[in-house]
């Protein structure tokens, strides 16, 4: 069957186009974190680096041949100019909708026109986008006009036709601004760049290097358009583009290392190590290789080799720009981006969608050397039978829609799973200052002790996650059950035993006519009068008489704050020491002699340890 | 009001309680942090402006330094971020459209960004601008900090405490301000025992403002589109004169003009004669 190369690309081709409409949907739905791996860490990714930084860069052929044909009067290079200048208005116009997936806020993107911020270098690019596209695009309206017989149409075309030299002479213009202000916009980076590729002069290499790879770009469309429509190659004006991209590259290649010499960074280049490595092949692939192949005349002669010095040049470039884009950030962030499949398929999608449209202008307009690629041709029978075509393209893009959509990751159709997230480190720190009720007075909380004593795979589930409406924690309470409530200290039956003999129950109810209960009774200090000890840093607010602890939430309010401030600039206590029980509570806690209740035993009760320290007994 | 305003954080006094978390979180409304995938692990995120980092014991706050010459407001294309006489440099969501050109530049990786929302926006400190210091009102993080380990003042009376500190505890601190001098200076001013290299991101910079990197390169603009063109238009001129002078003493001699350029591989026979 004829054709049967374009057949299969182009339906590639909308099967991408399809998916990546699928994914827009969803960017523009759920935004750009469910749909993207960028993180705060690295907010530009492949979008910036390959759609805006590559686009931009493909459509230098634009310019290049322009500036050939129209200024140095190289006629020989028309038949190549039509499809040089329209890859260009396809290259920008896929930076301008690939801007408009990576931008938070694409529908404003007039801001620019309106809000200047002249010190910004993104600012001159998209003004330069902007200007250029417009440029482009009158440039390029007179081969889609000339077609058309309507009388004013004609007219716009002479009109256009007549202002082709301006038009080209400002193309440039913009065009050479612009291909280096893509470079200006990492000058500000010289914390994230890796110094083989920071230079100030970053716009100049830029610049540069986008001649050479505008040159190879009609190189490799032309290979390519010729090979897809199954035409002749135009050989002999393509190698003379290889001689003058030989030039630029050697010297592109001077002027790179040239700069690292005159930094003082050329002997890095041999350290080894990821920046390096990632230097040196890029060198290689965009530079020497196919400089090479491009000087020597035989290789330049020959399509296969040429076909890769062109290719070999415009990934290299566009590898040189990703790498300043990205690459070369790894390092020095220690980002651990790696682009989506679905960043990837947008991406593609949108190369795709250009490229159908290149093909269709192809093969409607005078755009190529033979004229029109399908009209009058009768080795394209199928083809001038619209709907066959029609319905294989949409068939091809549901498909693709309908792929992406079942691969897109959960998030991208629901939203963000909130509940189900593994655990991940507390939001504050070790220590925090909780105000469970709300009433603007915290306490201090060991979080980390808190998280030592429990144990265990779910022990951060034991207080978080526990599904409680609008809660992100546990109450303390929850486990302090007696948080709120006084604690008695006082153990009526020890007292019992140990009193039988003697004054026996009058020891503490002296007066035999008022009721036997805490009220009448005599206060505990009276006996125990050292229980406070005399350096305290906490002193109950009650009277002395205490039958009762006061509560966990009455004794930590009162301790930590309040003793930093009295106690502020008393090196002793500094944090974290204050914090700690044993500051006040100083030794283990021993019970009373029995005998003398103002003392006590030398050595601890055994099974007499403090309560409340271990929640999971609750 | 006196002189910009700046806040001054002495890490030797921070016990990491996090207060100044709580209540900027308090003072800007901010909201839960969620557990995104695109969270950096220093506690900043768009409902967190200010976080206390840890490290060999030590507490140090980190927020945005208000940089006396800040690169986010350089590189915001619609200039949606400013920095003001105060001091605190502010962000305005009204032009933002989302580039996140901001978040690429800042040194101390500060922005972060709503990453979850459809409608997006950068998010950071604002030195609590337009509801407490523009005011004359302290901001939430210095008003709640317990201990006094972040202060806030003159940027001026700011460095000369911080000097007078220095002077007189020595041993406690490093001798340098770290703020004083970096990226030519910050509002936010540091007195810490150790370097404070975990306030920066990437590479270690020098004491050059950020902005004047990109301003050779923005200032070579105007020159070099004006030169392109005079150089293009030139070249054309001087081309098209030689061609004409060729083609025209072709004519008198009745010979077919030289065919150096290729006159013949003209591309679209059908039109040649628009073509011209
Ligand atoms: S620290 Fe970053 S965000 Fe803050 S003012 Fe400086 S450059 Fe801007
Ligand atoms: S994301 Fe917004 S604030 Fe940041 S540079 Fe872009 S437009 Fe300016
Ligand atoms: S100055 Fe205001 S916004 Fe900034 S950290 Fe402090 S409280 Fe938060």
């Amino acid at each position: 069957m004829k054709m049967k190369r374009l057949k299969t690309v182009k339906s590639i081709l909308w099967a991408l186009v399809g998916a990546a409409f699928a994914i827009a949907v969803f960017r523009f739905w759920r935004g750009l974190g469910p749909t993207t791996a960028l993180t705060d860490l690295t907010p530009w990714g492949f979008w910036i680096g390959f759609d805006v930084m590559g686009g931009v860069a493909l459509a230098a052929g634009g310019f290049i041949i322009a500036a050939t044909v129209y200024i140095f009067h190289l006629e020989r290079y028309r038949p190549i100019l039509r499809p040089a200048v329209l890859t260009a208005f396809l290259g920008y116009s896929a930076v301008v909708v690939g801007l408009m997936f990576d931008l938070g806020l694409p529908w404003d993107i007039w801001h620019m026109i309106v809000f200047w911020n002249p010190h910004s270098p993104l600012f001159e690019v998209g003004w330069c986008v902007m200007l250029y596209l417009t440029v482009l695009l009158l440039e390029f309206l007179p081969v889609i006009l000339e077609m058309s017989k309507h009388p004013v149409l004609a007219a716009v075309y002479h009109v256009l036709h007549k202002f082709t030299v301006p038009l080209v002479i400002l193309g440039i213009m913009l065009s050479s601004l612009h291909q280096s202000s893509l470079g200006s916009l990492f000058l500000i980076m010289p914390h994230r760049l890796d110094p083989l590729w920071y230079t100030p002069i970053l716009p100049i290499l830029f610049f540069v290097s986008a001649v050479a790879l505008g040159l190879m770009m009609v190189t490799t469309e032309s290979l390519f358009s010729a090979w897809l429509y199954e035409e002749e190659y135009e050989l002999d004006l393509l190698q003379g583009l290889g001689r003058v991209a030989a030039g630029v590259l050697w010297f592109y290649l001077a002027l790179r290392l040239g700069d690292l010499a005159a930094r003082g960074v050329l002997p890095h280049v041999l350290d080894g190590g990821f920046g390096p490595n990632l230097f040196l092949v890029e060198i290689l692939w965009s530079v020497l290789i196919p400089a090479t192949l491009l000087t020597i005349p035989a290789t330049r002669k020959r399509m296969k080799t040429l076909a890769i010095a062109a290719g070999m040049t415009v990934s290299g470039m566009v590898f040189y720009r990703i790498d300043v884009g990205g690459l070369a950030m790894i390092e020095s962030t220690g980002t651990r981006y790696v682009p989506s499949w679905t960043e990837l398929t947008v991406s593609f999608g949108i190369v795709a969608g250009a490229a159908l449209v290149f093909f269709w202008i192809a093969e409607h307009f005078h755009l190529m050397h033979g004229g029109p690629m399908i009209k009058g041709r009768e080795r394209l029978p199928d083809v001038t039978n619209f709907r066959p075509r029609l319905i294989r393209g949409a068939v091809m893009f549901v498909s693709g829609a309908a792929l992406a959509t079942a691969l897109l990751p959960n998030a991208a159709i629901d939203g963000w799973p909130v509940v189900a997230q593994t655990v991940h480190r507390p939001g504050y720190g070790d220590v925090m200052i909780l105000d469970g009720n709300r009433n603007d007075k915290g306490v201090r909380f060991d979080h980390k002790m808190h998280a030592d004593i429990v144990e265990g795979d779910d022990k951060c589930a034991y207080c978080h996650h526990m599904v409680k409406p609008g809660a992100r924690a546990t109450g303390c309470s929850e486990c302090h059950k007696d948080e709120h409530l006084p604690t008695s200290i006082f153990d009526h039956r020890l007292h019992q035993e140990l009193l039988a003999q003697g004054p026996g129950c009058l020891t503490c109810h002296e007066d035999t006519s008022k009721p036997k209960d805490l009220e009448h009774s005599k206060p505990c200090l009276d006996c125990h009068s050292s229980m406070i000890p005399a350096g305290a840093a906490f002193k109950p607010r009650e009277s002395p008489n205490i039958g009762l602890a006061p509560g966990y939430m009455d004794a930590m309010h009162g301790l930590c704050l309040r003793c930093h401030t009295e106690q502020d600039g008393n090196s002793s206590t500094d944090a974290p020491t204050l914090a700690r029980c044993s500051t006040c509570h100083s030794g283990v806690v021993k019970p009373f002699d029995p005998l003398h209740p103002d003392q006590r035993l030398a050595a601890p009760k055994k099974d007499d340890a403090p309560k409340g320290d271990d929640p999971k007994a609750e | 009001m006196s002189g910009p305003k700046g806040i001054l954080t002495d890490v030797t006094k921070c016990i990491g309680c996090e207060r100044c978390v709580q209540s900027c979180r308090m003072a800007n409304d901010l909201g839960t942090v969620l557990p995104f995938r695109w969270l950096l692990d220093d506690g900043l995120s768009a409902v967190r402006w200010c976080s206390v980092l840890r490290k060999d014991g030590k507490f140090v706050r980190k927020q945005c330094m208000h940089c006396l010459q800040p690169a986010c407001v350089s590189a915001c294309p619609v200039g949606a971020l400013q920095k003001t006489a105060e001091g605190p440099v502010i962000y305005d969501s009204d032009k933002c459209l989302g580039c996140r050109y901001c978040m690429m530049s800042c040194p101390f990786g500060i922005p972060r960004y709503d990453w979850e929302s459809a409608v997006p926006y950068v998010r950071k400190c604002q030195m609590c601008y337009q509801g407490r210091v523009s005011k004359g009102v302290q901001p939430g993080c210095t008003a709640g900090c317990p201990t006094g380990a972040t202060i806030f003042g003159d940027r001026e009376d700011l460095l000369v405490e911080a000097k007078k500190r220095i002077a007189d505890n020595p041993g406690r601190y490093l001798p340098t301000v770290f703020g004083e001098s970096e990226v030519a200076g910050t509002s936010v001013l540091y007195l810490a025992p150790m370097q404070l290299d975990l306030l920066t991101l990437g590479n270690k910079l020098d004491e050059r403002p950020m902005p004047g990197r990109t301003a050779t390169a923005m200032s070579a603009v105007p020159p070099v589109f004006v030169g392109m063109g005079a150089l293009m238009t030139g070249i054309y001129w001087i081309i098209e004169r030689r061609m004409k002078a060729e083609r025209e003493r072709a004519a008198k001699n009745g010979t077919p003009p030289t065919d150096a350029h290729g006159h013949g591989a003209a591309g679209h026979h059908t039109h040649d004669g628009k073509e011209g």
